[in-house]
């Protein structure tokens, strides 16, 4: 038992209330609790293993995909359809590990960049296969034990229970080896081979939980959404987006995901009528930011300091 | 086969591949002297296109008669970005200085897409549809004149690197950064010249396209970013004639690849290619050194 789990059941109450409360934003508590979800997956390949991915929409787009062709061509269950999406995007991350990992730094950024890109333009002109650059509709759900798919405080707790998943996974992983494993790679590829740990392993093991984590976040939100395009869904934006996300809120901690997440979609909402569609322009100011004053992201940065001083006291 | 539209194509995708080298040199040179990938080079490229769009509306310049203020101004600007903000980074991991980029690349596309709205924007000459007729292949003339602008730049670029102090201080530092500050370069403002450089290269690129293409902030940018990594990675970072020589290939393998296979594909051609060499040959087709990066 640690703190990060009392800190996790006590925001999980307190978020599982919030569609109580009279003036309760359920649409932008999706969209924290997803990017949450996202931020924190994606946390587990860029923070803990340092592997900086921008390519992380398409795992977001592989689930909603999924989901929505399962339901809409196969009339497939959206929770079958996103265990199918999970299995292939397990797969679809071991392929792409195995291809990359070799490359280190800027080189892998890169890599990841093109292979996105190039399932895009894939999701765009293979109408065959995903309804093509029109998108694809999802019209129908089933509906088990009677709740409504389609109701957006159901789809609020599809996506807090999402958000604590991922949540949670980071915390059990955090005081396993794995952790320490994961945290060696990072800190230093060649010091952790010396100690007996095989690097690209390690980093695939990462990418393959973190790439399952984010297709289960995007079932929900082919769900949410119920109207999928591959420009949006796929767009290299998105995947910077779920990136600076986690550098904003703390690379490589717990609770620096969530941070970022709630900081930037919420001021994002806010500022949504005076940007209008240059929204991102909010990531890239706090992205300066944060790498000129605060390096190591906000929760990373307050770690620090908290570290710093108890010790300072205790010299 | 028909060999006249082959080499149509062929001539077109040279002439295309020509103004990619061009932006291409701008990121690689970047990358020699400071180590890192900048994300914000083809939103340089967009910065260059809304200059011709906005002295066209206002004064109605041709664009190629911007050049003249377009390229000492991405001179400075670009200069000035380096001291005010990337300069601050230097010392960080690359990572962070790439992250920097990334949020200047960010912040240029929003504000431009602030000031200018969506709506891609265009600069209409009267010789656009205009073409050379060489036998039986026909050169466009916007073509044409952004080859020369290309030609024009590099080989400005080969006589400063080669036949002046600066130049010679530039390779220098991108040999070795910490050997030509105890020769007593100032590596700091080297950089600085770079960083101008390319930014330079990046906004003639810009003004060069504009009759050809449509700007529109937030898209094109990423688009030219993507092709600028392209272009470099396939020759080797920090490698110039590597660069130029990848930008040719980047352009005839996209005109080639549209016509004869699909051309909904276009720009998954060149990424394919990009891929293919980063994961059989990461230090570029033209790298010397072997080691794993």
């Amino acid at each position: 038992m640690n703190k990060h789990i009392l800190i996790l059941v006590g925001l999980f109450v307190a978020a599982a209330l919030y569609p109580m409360t009279p003036a309760a934003f359920i649409t932008v508590g999706i969209s924290v609790l997803l990017f949450t979800g996202w931020a924190t997956s994606w946390n587990l390949l860029g923070g803990w293993a340092g592997q900086l991915s921008l390519g992380h929409a398409s795992f977001v787009g592989l689930g909603a995909y999924f989901v929505a062709i399962g339901s809409s061509q196969f009339g497939l269950a959206p929770w079958w359809s996103v265990l199918l999406a999970m299995l292939v995007a397990a797969v679809m991350a071991l392929i792409w590990g195995k291809l990359t990992f070799g490359l280190r730094g800027p080189y892998f950024a890169l890599s990841t960049i093109a292979i996105a890109e190039i399932l895009r333009l894939i999701a765009i002109n293979e109408g065959w296969l995903t309804g093509g650059a029109s998108g694809v509709f999802i019209d129908t759900l089933p509906e088990p034990m009677g709740i409504d798919l389609f109701d957006k405080t159901t789809q609020y707790y599809l996506a807090l229970i999402y958000a604590a998943l991922t949540i949670a996974v980071t915390i059990y992983i955090s005081t396993r080896k794995f952790g320490y494993e994961l945290k060696a790679v990072r800190d230093n590829e060649e010091a952790a081979m010396a100690a007996g740990i095989n690097p690209t392993v390690i980093k695939l093991k990462a990418f393959v939980l973190s790439g399952m984590l984010t297709a289960l976040g995007g079932g929900i939100y082919g769900v949410f959404l119920s109207f999928i395009e591959p420009h949006i869904i796929f767009n290299l934006l998105f995947s910077v987006q779920i990136a600076l996300t986690v550098i904003i809120g703390g690379r490589g901690t717990i609770w620096g995901p969530a941070v970022g997440a709630a900081l930037l979609v919420i001021s994002g909402e806010i500022f949504r009528t005076t940007f209008a569609q240059a929204n991102m322009l909010l990531y890239g100011v706090l992205i300066l930011v944060v790498i000129l004053a605060l390096p190591r992201g906000l929760v990373g940065e307050y770690a620090h300091r908290l570290i710093r001083k108890k010790y300072a006291n205790r010299a | 086969m028909d060999y006249v539209s082959f080499f149509q194509n062929l001539s077109n995708g040279v002439l295309i591949g020509a103004v990619y080298a061009m932006i291409g040199v701008g990121l690689t040179l970047v990358f020699g002297v400071m180590r890192t990938i900048n994300f914000a080079h083809g939103d340089f490229v967009v910065i260059g296109m809304y200059f011709a769009v906005v002295f066209n509306s206002v004064f109605g310049w041709d664009p190629y008669l911007t050049l003249i203020f377009a390229i000492p101004l991405g001179f400075i600007v670009g200069a000035l970005i380096q001291k005010v903000l990337l300069a601050r980074v230097i010392d960080a991991k690359p990572e962070t200085m790439m992250l920097a980029t990334l949020g200047l690349s960010l912040v240029i596309a929003n504000l431009l897409l602030l000031i200018f709205g969506g709506e891609p924007k265009s600069v209409q000459v009267s010789y656009a549809a205009s073409t050379i007729s060489l036998g039986e292949i026909r050169i466009s003339v916007v073509l044409l004149f952004a080859g020369l602008a290309t030609l024009a730049m590099i080989s400005a670029l080969y006589w400063l690197l080669n036949r002046t102090e600066v130049g010679r201080a530039i390779k220098a530092t991108a040999e070795n950064r910490l050997g030509a500050e105890l020769v007593g370069i100032n590596t700091k403002k080297i950089q600085a010249i770079v960083f101008g450089l390319g930014m330079a290269l990046a906004v003639t690129a810009g003004v060069s396209l504009i009759p050809l293409l449509f700007a529109s902030p937030v898209t094109t940018g990423a688009l030219f970013t993507l092709k600028a990594f392209v272009v470099t990675v396939l020759g080797g970072l920090g490698n110039i004639g590597a660069a130029i020589v990848g930008g040719l290939i980047l352009g005839v393998v996209e005109v080639l690849g549209a016509s004869y296979l699909d051309s909904a594909y276009r720009d998954a051609y060149g990424l394919l290619v990009f891929l293919a060499v980063l994961l059989v040959k990461p230090e570029g087709l033209f790298g010397k050194t072997v080691k794993r990066v």
